[in-house]
């Protein structure tokens, strides 16, 4: 683990797997690779956290699970967003904008 | 839309567990795989791939337990995942598993089966409304009874006179021959007061039940039991208004009683009648001041009226029957209905209680030994999966499910078996146990069963739950498994409850022990007759057509003639009452010279009639003197007595008993006609042989009215007679020419009580023979219990000490001495707990003197029988683990550690 990487904060990992399948169908694995490299290494998703973030998404309908056949041909567990997912995920885009303009704000009056 | 999705995830989760986590395991996998490839790519070697991904990937099984409290399990899913492990794990120890249910299914059901019957018998209200509010009244006659029933007169004062009851209701059982309804028979029947339905608050299922003028009028009406409706009428609507004849007298039905009514019993037994009738009391009945104590009293407590106050009122009128009958000294006593209904029964209930009692402890102590030893065999595996990070909170849920799963599956064994067995108990018990057909297992015994299963659940299944919790994970995982200070004194806790079970197990063998010796004495007692080949039967002539005792009599010789012409019979004889059967009036004899010492109170005998044959019939010896015979029948004959030696011992001491006088009552300075002793004969058991024996007297039948003097005519006519015929060969064989014989002398008369002397002897020991067999039957069931234990310890510390068994053998040690070494071990835990037991006995074995007979509770030899049983039995429990641990192979052992 390097110096470079960030804490994640309350909330954020599911808005950054709503985020990553938004794009897409993905397995579990893809997606935390997925968010390593877009955020250049800065964020990595423990699979303690990322599984059960997973599951709760799923319980709570956002996303689906289907069983698939992963690129070197081997069985997998697909994500994808449901309609009250991504629903969910402008909700959530909207919120989190709004709360780092309001940060960034009280930050920059300094 | 998301509630029900979630909801559906819920439920799938719920019922897919076992799926979705084969799903989570290779969605996991796969994920490792991922990573390991990634590494690889990465330019690491295989081993270094996987080491880094095992690194990254944190305790699995913390993610899944993540994963699964993510997907929203419930506390039901949770308990659902847990009672499918605990019953995986039980079956992978299926030994285990039946040992522990069958041990709780014998404790709980033993427990629920015997309460249903204390319940039934003590705690359940009688079958009337307002039990407690019913009383039995019982007369007293100074220096010869404190209790008896009452005489006929005083019913009928106490009727008229007393103000503190409802209603007073006098009752008497009666047979009659009943003809005119089927096949004719001989029917129990009551006669009761008009009193008595709304005394005991019970409406009939149809018709009515006695007027007050019906029963002063001796109206020719009767009610039916259900039983007999249902048997003899075929349950038929319109039964009320129909006739049939009672000893041969038209009788009109007025009545059915409900299912199941009784009337209550007088003292001792409750009997099942077939109907009931006025007590219309005649004349001569009325007429029986301070005699014939035989009616039977219950009577209703007015609203607000005490126990006390109501025994004030009758003790007032008692002064009113006392003021007619200056002679005699009576008083009043007065006791709740039910506390006098179970007083017979309890010794015996409380018996078996405390008996069950000490099952159930045996048991529990039991469950709680194996679940120990299985705790201790699953340390290993308890560390390895704290080690593999599963919660300690989870392990102690599921031990504790695991447990409460036994439990539950032990519970409902138990119900089945106590179901199985209050079904066998309400036709096995003795008639003796009141209310015996309200036996059932009911909801509180439910209840009571369930709470039991739970404690024993919760206690047996929490402390080797919380032991095994408690264990460090590294101590758990070292070499062997075993940390030598926890497995010490896991040991001693071990050993510690064998000895209790032994202990508790020897209480059980002394009790059984006791009962047993006191059973074989019984067996052993001489009755003073010979019961084999004997057959009786008891005829009862009404007195419409025998209304004379010449005509009775002439019956019964011309009968007796006819059957002794059958070959093989070898004496035919008659008698008022059978010996062990309890069936003889209770009569005082004063005897010539014999002077009363001051204080003394009068002795009541048993007192016979008895026809010249019936001593030949019964081989009861003569002792001195000569047995009654032809001559004594003779009109006009002097009056003469036989008496038992005990009674010719005790009243004629030093002096010649033959040519003696007694006469009848309990002063000789009386006006009775003397009777003259001619014959002396050995004693006999009146009452069933563990009872107390009163001494016997014999009169000639037909002297019977002469004997009584002025009061003679007043006993009527002597027409139910015992029919005693001994024959060389098999008694039952002449059960058919002895009915036959009857009929042919006259049609309607009914032959009850058919049997052999020896069923009548064999019915007066079931009560103490269905006690032993109980008792005993727990007693082998507790000692197999204690020795399931021992052998369980043992054969674990064998297990345990595999190791160092092999040492000791590599360094010299013989099979023989291992061998020993264990065995020792098994018997010290049984001495031990038999020394325990055998302190423990003498305390508490005086609780069962009033079951014994002629063993005395702290009987030596019982109890070395007792102790040498037990430690036999464990050092046979310790001889198959002994010749484990002599068979353990020194380099094998060794080397598979």
């Amino acid at each position: 683990m390097s110096d470079s990487q960030l804490d994640l904060p309350q909330g954020t990992l599911d808005l950054l797997i709503l985020r990553t399948l938004s794009l897409g169908p993905q397995h579990g694995w893809a997606i935390s690779e997925r968010v390593q490299q877009v955020s250049a290494d800065m964020l990595r998703i423990q699979q303690g956290s990322l599984y059960p973030a997973l599951h709760r998404l799923e319980r709570r309908g956002w996303v689906t699970a289907k069983w698939g056949v992963s690129d070197n041909n081997r069985k997998a567990k697909y994500y994808e967003l449901t309609r009250s997912g991504r629903r969910q995920l402008e909700a959530e885009t909207e919120s989190w904008r709004r709360l780092t303009s309001a940060v960034a704000l009280v930050l920059g009056s300094e | 839309m998301s509630i029900l999705s979630d909801l559906r995830f819920r439920v799938r989760a719920l019922f897919y567990w076992r799926a979705m986590d084969g799903e989570l395991d290779d969605e996991l996998r796969f994920h490792f795989e991922k990573e390991v490839e990634k590494h690889r790519a990465a330019g690491l070697a295989e081993e270094e791939a996987r080491r880094q991904a095992r690194l990254a990937f944190g305790g699995e099984s913390q993610v899944a337990e993540d994963c699964r409290e993510a997907r929203g399990i419930g506390l039901l899913e949770s308990v659902f995942r847990d009672l499918s492990f605990a019953l995986r794990q039980l079956k992978k120890s299926p030994g285990f598993a039946a040992t522990a249910v069958l041990t709780l299914a014998l404790g709980i059901g033993g427990v629920t089966a015997v309460f249903s019957v204390v319940y039934a018998v003590l705690l359940r209200p009688l079958p009337y409304p307002q039990a407690n509010r019913l009383v039995v009244l019982h007369e007293g006659l100074q220096h010869l009874f404190n209790e008896a029933d009452l005489s006929a007169p005083d019913v009928l004062v106490y009727q008229r006179e007393s103000r503190a009851f409802t209603g007073v209701a006098g009752f008497i059982d009666q047979g009659y021959d009943v003809t005119g309804a089927g096949e004719p028979f001989r029917a129990q029947a009551e006669r009761v007061s008009a009193a008595m339905f709304p005394v005991l608050g019970v409406s009939p299922l149809m018709g009515r039940t006695f007027t007050r003028h019906e029963d002063e009028n001796s109206a020719a009406v009767a009610v039916l039991s259900y039983a007999l409706w249902k048997d003899r009428f075929s349950g038929s609507a319109n039964v009320v208004g129909r006739t049939f004849d009672l000893d041969l007298r038209p009788y009109t039905i007025i009545g059915v009683m409900p299912q199941g009514f009784e009337t209550p019993a007088g003292m001792g037994a409750v009997q099942t009648h077939d109907l009931w009738v006025p007590m219309s009391l005649t004349p001569t009945e009325k007429a029986a001041e301070a005699d014939e104590f035989d009616y039977g009293v219950v009577a209703r407590l007015k609203a607000g009226v005490t126990m006390r106050q109501a025994l004030e009122d009758a003790q007032r009128v008692l002064k009113i029957i006392q003021a007619k009958v200056s002679d005699a000294h009576l008083s009043i006593s007065m006791r709740g209905l039910k506390e006098q209904t179970v007083q017979d029964a309890r010794p015996l209930l409380r018996t078996l209680l405390g008996a069950v009692v000490l099952i159930l402890l045996i048991a529990c102590a039991n469950l709680a030994n194996l679940l120990l030893v299985r705790a201790a065999g699953r340390r290993r595996e308890f560390g390895v999966r704290m080690a593999l990070g599963a919660a300690r909170r989870t392990m102690l849920r599921q031990l504790l499910i695991e447990s409460l799963l036994l439990s539950a599956i032990g519970g409902a064994a138990g119900l089945g078996l106590a179901a199985a067995a209050v079904h066998w108990a309400s036709r096995v018990l003795p008639d003796s146990l009141p209310q015996l057909g309200e036996i059932a297992i009911r909801w509180p015994v439910a209840l009571l069963a369930a709470g039991l299963v739970c404690a024993t659940g919760v206690a047996c299944g929490m402390a080797p739950a919380l032991a095994s919790a408690k264990a460090e994970v590294l101590d758990a995982l070292r070499e062997g498994g075993q940390a030598a200070g926890q497995g010490r004194s896991q040991h001693r806790l071990r050993s510690t409850l064998v000895v209790a079970e032994m202990a508790l197990a020897m209480l059980l063998v002394v009790g059984a022990g006791l009962l047993l010796r006191s059973f074989a004495r019984m067996m052993e007692t001489n009755p003073g007759f010979q019961p084999d080949h004997v057959l009786t039967a008891d005829l009862s002539l009404p007195t419409e057509s025998y209304p004379t005792q010449e005509k009775v009599d002439e019956f019964f010789s011309s009968l007796a003639q006819r059957v002794k012409a059958t070959p093989g019979v070898e004496a035919v004889g008659f008698a008022s009452g059978l010996p062990l059967a309890s069936d003889y009036s209770s009569r005082a004899f004063a005897a010539e010279g014999y002077v009363r010492p001051q204080g003394e109170s009068f002795l009541l005998v048993s007192s016979s009639f008895v026809d010249a044959n019936y001593f030949q019939a019964m081989r009861i010896p003569l002792i001195e003197g000569r047995y009654p015979d032809a001559r004594d029948e003779q009109p006009g004959a002097p009056l003469t007595i036989a008496v038992s030696q005990s009674y010719a011992r005790r009243f004629f001491g030093g002096r010649d008993p033959v040519g003696m006088q007694v006469k009848c009552g309990v002063n000789y300075a009386n006006k009775m006609p003397p009777m003259t002793v001619v014959g002396v004969v050995g004693d006999v058991k009146p009452n069933p042989v563990d009872r107390f024996q009163p001494m016997q007297t014999y009169e000639p039948i037909a002297q019977a009215a002469a004997d009584l003097g002025p009061i003679g005519n007043r006993i009527g006519v002597i027409s139910d007679m015992d029919v005693v015929v001994r024959t060389a060969g098999d008694p039952i064989a002449l059960e058919a020419t002895l009915t036959r014989e009857v009929h042919q002398a006259d049609p309607t008369l009914a032959v009850s009580d058919l049997q052999t002397m020896e069923e009548v002897a064999s019915s007066t020991e079931a009560p103490r023979r269905f006690n032993t067999w109980v008792l005993t039957s727990f007693a082998a069931v507790a000692l197999a219990l204690a020795l399931l234990g021992i052998y369980g310890v043992l054969a674990y510390s064998v297990t345990e000490r595999t190791r160092e068994i092999a040492i000791r053998m590599a360094l010299g040690a013989t099979r023989g001495d291992v061998e020993w070494r264990t065995l020792w071990h098994s018997v010290v835990l049984g001495a031990v707990g038999v020394a325990v037991g055998l302190a423990a006995s003498m305390g508490l074995t005086r609780y069962l003197a009033s079951l014994l007979y002629e063993v005395k509770p702290m009987d030596a030899p019982t109890m070395t029988g007792a102790a040498v049983v037990l430690l036999a039995s464990a050092a046979m429990a310790g001889w198959l683990p002994a010749r484990r641990a002599a068979r353990v192979h020194p380099m094998e052992a060794l080397r598979s550690e």
